[in-house]
This record gives structure tokens, C-alpha cells and sequence, in this order.
């Protein structure tokens, strides 16, 4: 495991650095198609940058919301540099609804920017996965397989390497449906699937999950769910494109 | 693809689906936080290494004499300002939590003696045991200071975090390992 690179007298802590990479690559590549697909792609960089943007400062006011009493003490700790002090859930959502609001503030085509945006998302995603792998972030089941990486003295699946290899196949099958002629969304649609997918199949190999109900675990039932409303999606496009053909009855 | 097609491909994914969903559901025997039969180390899940140093106060202390209360295990030394920094937030929670749980500030290869003036000069009154040879510390895996990690009432390391605390941030992790 490498928690920090060390760089000369520098310690840069590893995991922080690969979830910039990867925000930064993801975009990079979701601007790059989307130029591919007619879009400009400065609006790319403006919705993620506007949602990063939004997401640090929403995080760090439900912190203060959740708690405030600390806050009164000492209120200037809101704007402080305290890397810990977010709480991302309610951040992600803001950056989400920031990014939705530029893409319709500036009449982007939805499919195509959610298209373009696809391939970034999985690529960040692996990125992302690597990096815990380096680190030791969520980590998998006990394991004796051949493959398995030890980490504190226990042999566990690498699942983050799963993921990420779901994620390496849902991406290739998202560049290939974009070099294809096909009607703006299938791309999209196609990524959930993938890691919808992906997230469903590998999640029972992580050694900590949170669970809805009788054991089973949330994020496998929010990748099916999101699997199975993609497919649905696919299907009722290419019925609609491809009604059945109507036998005449014969006279 | 037909209709046909696309209903018996959405079917078997939706069967397969539920299948796996129960197939892979939590174990009821083991806890969802995990640390049931894993090696001490620094790790989050993991039981916390224990520590037997000797405190400024010329006290022994052994970290697995505090098992069944929460633990905040700090590491700091006097030269290092994010520390001094974050020192009277550990003080207050001490205070405010006597008896319920317990604050350790171990102290990163310093000389007795200054550490002692240091912590009656800010008026600490948690037990700080000294790592005079940093061996705990490498133990422990700290990298930079300060570093704390929150420890459970069953000995199970539930937060680890690098850099100073503010109060908003103690609250934050204290609600992992205090009910």
C-alpha cells in the first residue's frame, strides 16, 4: 500500500491525489467527446467545474447545519481549511443539480452532454477505484484466492480492482457505441447499465456495506435498480424505432 | 433486437438480479462495520495495536486497560502547531465527557520534561504517554501530525484522521464511537 507519495521532503497523500486525477481525467475526456459530438466542450468544463464548486461549498454549510452548536463556538471553522469538515452527500446533490442547471441555463442538448459525459464518469471511476486499491480504501472480504492482496495482514479480494475492471468494460462498450451511429442517450443509457451492473455483481465482495433491509446491501439494490431502468429505457427506444410488423389479414 | 428479446433479457437480469441481491446479503453473524477476527493493526475495522508506554506523569499506561469506553488516541508533540492548535479542543472533550470516554494524547519523541511544562502550561489533564523512541508511532503508522484515531468501546478502530481537529470535526467522529 502507498498512502503517500513521498517526494523528496514533500508527503502528498495518495488518495486525495487520485480523486483529482480522476475529476480532472473524467473531464478532460467528457469535454473531448463531447467536441466529437457537436458540443462545445468549455460547457463540459464549466458544469463540472461549477459542480465542484458547488459541492465544497454546500458540503461544508450542511457540516455547519449538522453541527452547529460547534460552529457557535467558533464560527469562523466555516471557512477554515479542514479537509474533513464536509459532509458530501448533500455536496454531491448540490453539484448535480448545478451542473443540471448550467446544461439548461445554456440549452445544451441533454442526451448528447449526458452521452459525452459517460465515458468521463467510468473513467474517473476507475481512477478513483485505483486509488483506494493504492491506499487501502474500501476494502474487500477475506480471501484466500491466488489474486487476493493482503492489506494488515489479511488476504482480501481486491475489489477495487473488480470495479474497476467492470467499470474498464462498461467504458469500452460506451466509446463503441459512440463511434457508431445511434440515437443521442444510447451511450448514457449503456454506462448505467455497465455500472449499474458492476456495482450490483462486486458489492458483496466489499468488507463494508450499508444494508436496507435484512442484509441486503444498498448499493447492490441502487445498481440493479439503475441496470434494469436503463435497460427498460433501451428496450422502449428500440421497440419505438422498430415497431412489430402487422400481418394484413388476407381477403 | 425484438420486443421478445428485450422482455427475456430484462427478465433474466431482474431474476439473476434478485438472486444475487440475496446471495450476497450481510452475514447476520458478522457485524456490517467488520472487526470480528482481524489482526490489531491501524486500520479502520481493525482492533487497535495495544500500547504500553509510560506516562508524563511517570504512570504506566496500556491502551487495553481502557477496552469497554470509547477512545480518542492522539498523537502530537510540542513543536508542531496544528497540534498546540487542536490540544485545548481535546482538553474541553475531555472534560465535558469524564468517565465516559477516555482522551490520550501520546506524545511523539520528546523529552519528559519539556512536554511536562508544556502540558501544565496549557493545562492538559489527559494522560499522556510518551513514545520517547517513536516505536508506537511507527506502529501505528503515523505519518504526519497530528493524527487521531477513534477507538470503539470494543477496542475497533472506527475513524482515523490526519490533521488537526476542530470541534466541529471531534463532534463529527465522536458520533462513531459515542452513541
Amino acid at each position: 500500500m502507498s498512502p503517500v507519495l513521498q517526494i523528496g521532503p514533500l508527503a502528498l497523500p495518495t488518495y486525495p491525489i487520485s480523486l483529482l486525477v480522476a475529476f480532472w481525467a473524467g473531464l478532460a475526456l467528457s469535454a473531448r467527446v463531447a467536441r466529437h459530438l457537436g458540443v462545445d466542450g468549455d460547457h463540459i468544463w464549466n458544469a463540472g467545474l461549477y459542480g465542484l464548486l458547488a459541492t465544497i461549498i454546500v458540503g461544508r454549510l450542511a457540516h455547519g447545519i449538522e453541527f452547529w452548536p460547534a460552529y457557535i463556538m467558533q464560527p469562523l471553522d466555516i471557512v477554515g481549511l479542514n479537509a474533513q469538515a464536509f459532509l458530501w452527500g448533500p455536496g454531491a446533490l448540490a453539484g448535480l443539480l448545478v451542473a443540471a442547471w448550467y446544461i439548461h441555463r445554456h440549452k445544451l442538448p441533454w442526451a448528447t452532454v449526458l452521452d459525452a459525459a459517460a465515458p468521463g464518469v467510468l473513467a474517473g471511476l476507475i481512477i478513483a477505484n485505483l486509488g483506494a486499491l493504492l491506499v487501502g480504501n474500501d476494502v474487500g472480504t477475506p480471501a484466500t484466492l491466488l489474486w487476493a492482496v493482503e492489506i494488515w495482514g489479511v488476504s482480501r479480494h481486491p475489489v477495487q480492482l473488480y470495479a474497476a475492471l467492470g467499470e474498464l468494460i462498461a467504458l469500452a462498450v460506451v466509446l463503441h457505441a459512440l463511434c457508431k451511429p445511434s440515437r443521442p442517450g444510447t451511450a448514457a443509457l449503456l454506462g448505467l447499465v455497465g455500472w449499474g451492473l458492476t456495482t450490483w455483481l462486486v458489492e458483496p465482495f466489499r468488507a463494508e456495506s450499508s444494508a436496507v433491509v435484512t442484509g441486503i446491501r444498498l448499493w447492490q439494490v441502487i445498481g440493479l435498480a439503475a441496470a434494469l431502468a436503463a435497460l427498460w429505457v433501451l428496450r422502449r427506444r428500440a421497440v419505438a424505432a422498430d415497431p412489430p410488423r402487422v400481418v394484413e389479414p388476407s381477403s | 433486437m425484438t420486443r421478445r428479446t428485450w422482455n427475456l433479457a430484462i427478465g433474466i437480469v431482474l431474476v439473476v438480479g434478485v438472486v444475487w441481491l440475496w446471495a450476497g446479503r450481510i452475514p447476520a453473524a458478522e457485524p456490517a462495520a467488520g472487526g470480528s477476527g482481524l489482526p490489531p493493526a491501524p486500520a479502520l475495522g481493525h482492533p487497535a495495536p495495544d500500547i504500553k508506554l509510560t506516562t508524563v506523569t511517570g504512570e504506566t499506561f496500556a491502551l487495553s486497560s481502557l477496552r469497554g469506553k470509547p477512545v480518542v488516541l492522539n498523537f502530537w508533540a510540542t513543536w508542531c502547531p496544528p497540534c498546540r492548535a487542536e490540544l485545548p479542543e481535546l482538553q474541553a472533550a475531555s472534560q465535558r465527557y469524564t468517565g465516559q470516554l477516555d482522551i490520550i494524547g501520546v506524545n511523539q519523541a520528546e523529552p519528559a520534561e519539556g512536554v511536562a511544562a508544556f502540558a501544565q502550561q496549557f493545562g492538559l489533564t489527559f494522560p499522556i504517554p510518551l513514545d520517547t523512541n517513536a516505536d508506537t508511532s511507527r506502529r501505528y503508522a503515523v505519518r504526519s501530525l497530528p493524527t487521531t484515531f477513534f477507538i470503539d468501546r470494543n477496542g475497533i478502530i472506527r475513524q482515523i484522521q490526519s490533521g488537526p481537529l476542530t470541534e466541529a470535526t471531534l463532534a463529527q467522529a465522536l458520533k462513531k464511537i459515542f452513541p
